[in-house]
């Protein structure tokens, strides 16, 4: 089959490789239908997630049709027609019964790696480094998908592809951002990010209540799309705008109730701090470059909670911990607990009270994804989410029109 | 070798398990000298003691659930000949010796020590219900001689990994095949070409050690 191969920092290569096969009793083997990169992507195309190694097959946002399962899968069978959640999970342990899916107990094979960076191991992820288990992606023809009775949920309806294939993650991380902020009727809340999960973070916020949402981000197609979410949008781009200032104002000088941070890792900022980290990035001095989070820490009201949905490996440097603590903020975070979301937020698609699609960009042929690799990582015009068909080599007019998506 | 190094005095196991309140902790033992390494894992896992020490105490399925181990063959009167090394390479290095189990208390705990000549090692393990309702407490202690060579240590002498790593991994698994009705692996996936350094990250990781099968039938 073909496959999406990570093969160092900065080089992505479509390869031929074998086929995969069921390996435990438990597994099913799916013919992918359709696949996406994500924004957490980035961060192993930049070479800040560590444990990569070359060859690794990329891709934790996949659908398809069961081809194969195991001799101990019960529910799923040939044929059926699925979306993956990204994380691994058994379903038995503690975590998985306390409904921590992503803490799973018994997916990671690589729990040692885990325990020796944080401690304890959290779940199994796709195509995600070996720290979180070494699991070949779905950025794919074919995937292995383990405890296959517990993870992927069937799809029994005649929508796309593309209307469900986000509640394999994106979709599901920005709900849980949103949730995780114990949102009350009315409350404020800024988004830090417009990319594919900040997106469904404001639309999550407002489906929970929320009163005004703010969306902060620097690229004119995201703030326009955050906008049709219904934000209030920042573009902290613009010279005369300080975020922390601009959102005391907003909010009557109180700051926001709930911050949401769906960047993660690898933020930007045009000033001092952020030249600063990054240089110390690239050096590899600490392994993040928190200025979301620097941010945050200001912005925030006081006793407000700060969600945070984005990615973050390692060691942060210069985070005023002293805010956080002397304004009483909550705090919640951590790779999403797909297995509570699936059924919730497939019938909010069902319902249409969301359009899951309204992001895409671009679509494009497995052949195309080392060079929209780069251009999402650069972040060229117009690109606010790439969904790649495996099966076609290259889509000649891999742009998704903005102004035709929403005229439909 | 003095058995005393490994308490197997069942009362101090069970105080450091259950964390007795008002008491003082003492860690479990976990050192290395004179040549051995005494080393320990502990895990709550989702099942009764009694279903635990049975799995357990079964020797001849050790092969399903632990690393490097060939094939267990029951002697009879708690002895067991053990035969160690990569089950996946036929050609590889094979250790035998005998095990025989000193204590055996049903439901609880479990004692052993290899009585061949040159293979130095021992281990307890106990199943302590936990209070909260997680299950059980088990806990694994391994003391081994160090470095193992073909005599000595038998699991070291085949294994790529540290002995303290070993007692980990052999209990994780344990409780992988216990809850999860297999072990999880990646072993045999497809992927694009390794090249020299993601060989050697894949060594460095453990990746090359082979997973033991696990088996949903313990479910």
């Amino acid at each position: 089959m073909k496959a999406v191969c990570w093969m160092g920092t900065h080089s992505i290569e479509v390869h031929d490789v074998k086929d995969p096969e069921i390996i435990n009793p438990q597994d099913a083997i799916i013919r992918i239908t359709k696949t996406a990169i994500c924004g957490s992507d980035i961060h192993l195309y930049d070479g800040y997630i560590p444990t990569m190694e070359a060859g690794d097959i990329l891709g934790h946002e996949f659908m398809g049709i069961v081809e194969e399962v195991g001799s101990e899968v019960k529910k799923l069978k040939r044929g059926d027609r699925v979306v993956i959640p990204f994380t691994i999970a058994c379903g038995n342990c503690f975590f998985c019964k306390d409904n921590l899916w992503s803490l799973c107990d018994n997916s990671n094979p690589n729990a040692h790696v885990a325990e020796t960076m944080y401690g304890y191991s959290g779940s199994a992820l796709f195509g995600y480094s070996h720290i979180y288990g070494g699991y070949a992606g779905g950025q794919a023809q074919y995937a292995r998908v383990p405890f296959a009775d517990v993870g992927p949920i069937k799809i029994e309806n005649d929508l796309s592809d593309e209307s469900v294939l986000f509640l394999s993650d994106i979709y599901p991380t920005g709900f849980m951002g949103a949730q995780n902020c114990n949102i009350s009727p009315g409350d404020n809340v800024a988004v830090w990010g417009c990319g594919p999960v900040g997106l469904f973070a404001i639309a999550s916020a407002y489906m929970l209540g929320a009163g005004k949402v703010f969306a902060i981000d620097r690229f004119p197609e995201r703030l326009k799309l955050a906008r049709e979410c219904g934000a209030t949008t920042i573009d902290y781009s613009d010279d005369d705008v300080i975020i922390v200032e601009a959102l005391r104002d907003l909010t009557g000088g109180v700051g926001p109730d709930c911050c949401i941070d769906a960047v993660g890792m690898e933020a930007h900022s045009s000033t001092l701090v952020g030249v600063y980290d990054k240089v110390k990035q690239a050096l590899m001095l600490e392994t993040d470059r928190p200025f979301v989070l620097r941010q945050a820490f200001m912005a925030i009201r006081k006793g407000g909670t700060l969600s945070i949905p984005g990615v973050y490996g390692g060691v942060l440097d210069k985070l005023n911990f002293g805010a956080a603590f002397g304004k009483g903020i909550h705090m919640a975070m951590g790779q999403t607990h797909m297995h509570n979301y699936l059924a919730p937020l497939l019938k909010s698609i069902e319902d249409k009270k969301i359009d899951p699609t309204f992001m895409i960009s671009h679509r494009i042929g497995i052949q195309q994804a080392p060079e929209f690799y780069k251009k999402w990582q650069e972040k060229e015009a117009g690109m606010t989410k790439i969904v790649i068909d495996p099966w076609q080599d290259t889509i000649a007019n891999p742009v998704v029109r903005v102004m035709e998506r929403h005229s439909a | 070798m003095a058995t005393e190094v490994i308490p197997t005095d069942a009362s101090k196991l069970k105080s450091v398990a259950q964390i007795a309140e008002g008491t003082a902790y003492k860690p479990l033992p976990q050192k290395a000298e004179d040549g051995y390494v005494t080393a320990h894992a502990i895990q709550t896992i989702a099942a009764d003691p009694q279903t635990l020490y049975t799995l357990w105490r079964n020797v001849e399925a050790f092969p399903r659930w632990q690393e490097y181990v060939v094939s267990v063959k029951e002697l009879g009167a708690g002895k067991s000949h053990w035969v160690m090394g990569n089950p996946e390479d036929k050609d590889g290095t094979r250790v035998e010796f005998d095990s025989q189990i000193e204590r055996d208390t049903p439901g609880e705990r479990i004692g052993w020590k290899s009585v061949t000549k040159g293979v130095e090692q021992e281990g307890v393990v106990t199943f302590v219900p936990a209070e909260n309702g997680r299950g059980t407490i088990v806990t694994l202690i391994q003391k081994q001689r160090v470095p193992g060579g073909a005599v000595g240590n038998a699991v070291a002498a085949v294994a790529k990994r540290g002995p303290k790593q070993i007692v980990i991994e052999d209990l994780r698994h344990f409780k992988e095949m216990v809850e999860a009705g297999e072990i999880p692996s990646v072993a045999g996936q497809p992927h694009g070409p390794r090249g020299v350094t993601g060989s050697v990250k894949e060594w460095m990781l453990g990746e090359t050690n082979p997973t033991p099968p696990g088996s949903s039938e313990q479910r």
